[in-house]
């Protein structure tokens, strides 16, 4: 019970929270890509270059919210190049996703040579992280107050940008015409809706979203930047956007998941002294997981019917002497 | 009375190829005037013209009077006139309401307003009698329902006229029906409706005016009610078509299929067939007639081991192949015209000589040592491509290109080239236009002489009544009854296909 109480706590929620918000940013940029019918695997790679240029963007001109503009402003031109690729001139969403996430590793670890002659990382330099928010009221709500509070900005928008997104896509004329050209484009084109426009416009916020994820890493998460920093989080992110299809609250749900057993791998790190290559695992582990259960419940109709004739295939004698 | 619609000479060319020639046309307000012809008769390029789809390359558009030139879509809107597609673009998961007001959204404060036009759509679908839920899914809808929708979009801009395509295609009849209530009503309201079709019942049920196309060109436009259905059958198709019933002599052949007390279960678990038996001779064709799912699907797909059957016996010249795979029933010689030609009849991506050589590709002279003869399959495709009919430009052509009565042609053609004495036939005129209908019937009365024994099953009574020895009237996935196909009438069929059961059914 002990070690129970020592692993989940107040704490532990926040160590989600934290954990969750960069890949909740990021996912909600996919968000708008998948709804316009676009398979975004490049998230990954715009992420990385945000993170990158809002490190050299503070470190330039000392303050890390021009970082921030930075970040996003570079992760706007990879968004742009993939959307030119993709929607204009119709190449392989998968192609030119996983060529402009090699492009944001290299492109990364070489500038960082060129720059600062090191690799690994980028720390001091007169770096400075996003200040932290502590809200005044939220002393006086107990428990509750130390969750929501003392976060650097960018995961409360992340947060808040959940709700937002819902009622873009429900409410306004923009998130329903990206949804229109994702689920049925011949429908968009019939009735005047460009279809290019409407994912130019999906894939450039999926890039703001992006940058804002990259340098909330390397701004607001740590104080740094380091090789491939991602890590993976941007993959994650498709994970989570094909099984939730890109509706907000499910791919919030997703996030809190990754995040949840993000925090718990560390926690049983410090706590329970297991092995660190195992709890490092722990999270993907529990995406796959959760990934296999529900898409196993809605498992396409081709599979079904494969299954289906299967079973059907078995269970009839192969000599065909059956029936009477 | 004004007209709602002039055209006056139109022509349009694709290249060498000349889709309207000609064509005049004259629309009066309040009418449902409907537009006949083939396939391939310029119906639908018209219809594009006149919604600004297409543009003319020579010619006229008058709109309640006024010329009109109409480069796109939009300015046919604004002039009042509204297509519904013969294919439906909706979007499945937005609600009714919204699929209507999609591109025109109701907004309030810079976001849109469901509450209004959910109202909206339902003063929409009361005025003009379309019912609709307007909050539901379109996910979730029938055919039927969908193509309400696809009015009310039309409505909901303020179209006068509406322009048809093809509309029952998709329909069942009961849905057809009820449409032509709804047709009815909107004339009755002053607007006008141009209704295109190749289904000769529905345009002299439905119309008030018909002009009818042929290659292009425009054979006449007259009163519907000056009409006989054989009239339009002959400026159609330029010459006198019968569908009366094929002579023939009498059935002699020995049994080749003996069905036995099949049972069979469908998609929901359910029991489709419950003791099905009848047998089919050697030169007899043997109609299976029903309303559509009494289990004559579940039939077809049985036979061709398409579907397990949970119990009985199905005998090919005295071998069992009841739940064999669909290959093995091949072999063992069935050939299958299959009831969705497009799913499971043809690649449709595939060549005509690919979809010829499909299911055999693995068999001497087409292959050998598994490398296909091209040189014979090529000469094969050229020899059937006469023999059946097909237009096509050449054997490499996709299949997705031809016409629905060429792939249907294509299918029979491979199914009519092997040497299999049972043939299942299923729907082979489904959607066919009526020149390609009689050759198909033709053909398959060639099959019948030649001592094949053939199943065929079909919703088009005149079908069975004109091609038929013997009618099975399967309801409930029993056989009500086997009546002769000689003297039968279509009301004898219809009341055991509403399960009346007459006389005691005698059972082959």
């Amino acid at each position: 019970m002990e070690v129970l109480e020592r692993l989940f706590n107040a704490a532990l929620i926040v160590a989600m929270l934290r954990t969750t918000a960069p890949i909740l940013l990021v996912a909600l940029g996919g968000s708008f890509t998948t709804k316009a019918g676009i398979f975004n695997i490049g998230l990954e790679g715009q992420m990385l270059l945000g993170a990158f240029f809002a490190v050299i963007g503070t470190i330039v001109s000392g303050s890390p919210w021009i970082g921030v503009l930075c970040g996003v402003a570079a992760a706007l031109v990879l968004a742009y190049i993939f959307a030119l690729l993709v929607v204009t001139f119709r190449a392989n969403e998968v192609v030119v996703g996983l060529a402009l996430n090699i492009l944001a590793s290299g492109m990364t670890i070489s500038l960082m040579k060129a720059i600062f002659g090191t690799r690994g990382s980028i720390f001091g330099h007169g770096l400075v992280g996003l200040p932290i928010i502590r809200l005044p009221f939220a002393k006086d709500l107990g428990w509750f107050g130390q969750i929501i509070s003392g976060y650097t900005p960018l995961v409360y928008v992340a947060f808040l940008a959940v709700p937002v997104l819902i009622i873009f896509y429900k409410r306004s004329r923009l998130g329903l015409y990206i949804r229109v050209v994702g689920e049925k484009p011949e429908a968009a084109e019939a009735l005047g809706i460009s279809i290019a426009r409407i994912r130019y416009t999906a894939s450039l916020i999926c890039g703001v979203l992006a940058g804002l994820a990259g340098a909330h890493l390397s701004l607001g998460y740590t104080t740094m930047f380091t090789e491939n920093m991602s890590s993976g989080r941007g993959f994650m992110a498709v994970a989570i956007l094909i099984f939730s299809n890109g509706d907000p609250l499910k791919l919030l749900a997703g996030c809190l998941l990754f995040g949840f057993s993000d925090a718990l791998s560390l926690r049983m790190q410090t706590t329970l002294g297991v092995s660190s290559y195992i709890i490092l695992a722990v999270p993907y582990l529990v995406a796959l997981a959760a990934l296999f259960a529900l898409s196993y419940r809605s498992r396409p109709r081709l599979i079904q019917e494969t299954l289906a004739t299967m079973g059907r295939a078995l269970s009839v004698k192969p000599n065909g002497a059956s029936g009477s | 009375m004004s007209l709602a619609i002039e055209l006056k000479s139109i022509t349009k060319r694709f290249g060498s190829f000349v889709a309207n020639e000609d064509v005049s046309l004259a629309v009066e307000r309040g009418r449902i005037h409907a537009i006949i012809g083939e396939n391939g008769a310029g119906k639908t390029t018209l219809m594009n013209v006149l919604f600004g789809l297409l543009q003319p390359d020579e010619g006229e558009i008058f709109i309640d009077g006024e010329k009109k030139v109409l480069p796109n879509p939009a300015a046919a809107i604004a002039a009042g006139i509204g297509m519904v597609h013969q294919h439906f673009k909706l979007v499945p998961s937005l609600t009714v309401a919204e699929n209507v007001f999609l591109g025109m959204e109701i907004r309030k404060g810079g976001l849109i307003d469901h509450k209004a036009q959910i109202a909206r759509t339902a003063e929409l679908s009361q005025k003009f009698g379309l019912r609709v839920d307007p909050g539901e899914r379109v996910g979730l809808l029938s055919v039927g329902i969908e193509q309400r929708i696809e009015i009310l979009k039309v409505l909901a801009r303020g179209a006068r006229t509406i322009i048809l395509d093809e509309p029952t295609a998709v329909l069942t009849p009961q849905e057809s029906r009820e449409l032509f209530q709804t047709l009815r009503g909107f004339v009755a309201q002053g607007m006008t409706v141009l209704f295109i079709s190749h289904h000769l019942e529905e345009v002299m049920e439905v119309s008030d005016t018909v002009t009818v196309l042929r290659h292009g060109k425009e054979v006449a436009t007259r009163p519907t009610a000056e009409l006989t259905k054989a009239d339009l059958v002959q400026m159609m198709v330029g010459r006198a078509v019968s569908f009366d019933r094929r002579p023939r002599g009498p059935v002699t052949g020995k049994p080749v299929l003996e069905v036995s007390d099949l049972w069979a279960r469908d998609e929901r678990g359910l029991q489709a067939l419950k003791g099905v038996s009848f047998q089919v001779r050697a030169g007899e064709i043997v109609g299976i007639a029903g309303v559509a799912g009494n289990g004559q699907t579940e039939l077809a797909e049985v036979l061709s081991g398409l579907r397990p059957a949970s119990h009985g016996t199905i005998m090919l010249a005295g071998q069992a192949i009841q739940n064999r795979s669909a290959r093995a029933i091949r072999h063992a010689g069935v050939a299958h015209v299959p009831g969705d030609r497009l799913v499971r009849g043809v690649d449709r991506g595939a060549s005509v000589a690919q979809n010829i050589l499909m299911g055999r590709q693995d068999q001497s002279p087409w292959s050998r040592f598994g490398v296909i003869d091209r040189t014979y399959l090529n000469e094969q495709t050229k020899r059937l491509i006469s023999r059946f009919d097909i237009r096509t430009r050449s054997p490499e052509t996709p299949v997705k290109s031809l016409s629905g009565g060429n792939i249907q042609k294509v299918v029979l053609a491979r199914e009519f080239s092997g040497d299999a004495g049972f043939l299942l036939v299923d729907q082979p005129t489904r959607g066919v236009d009526i020149g390609a209908t009689e050759a198909i019937h033709s053909e398959i009365m060639r099959q019948r002489e030649a001592g094949k024994a053939i199943l065929l099953i079909s919703v088009q009574l005149d079908e069975l009544i004109a091609l038929a020895d013997r009618i099975l009237v399967m309801f409930a996935g029993r056989i009500m009854g086997d009546l002769p196909g000689e003297g039968v009438s279509e009301e004898a069929i219809g009341l055991l296909m509403a399960g009346v059961e007459s006389a005691p059914a005698e059972v082959a």
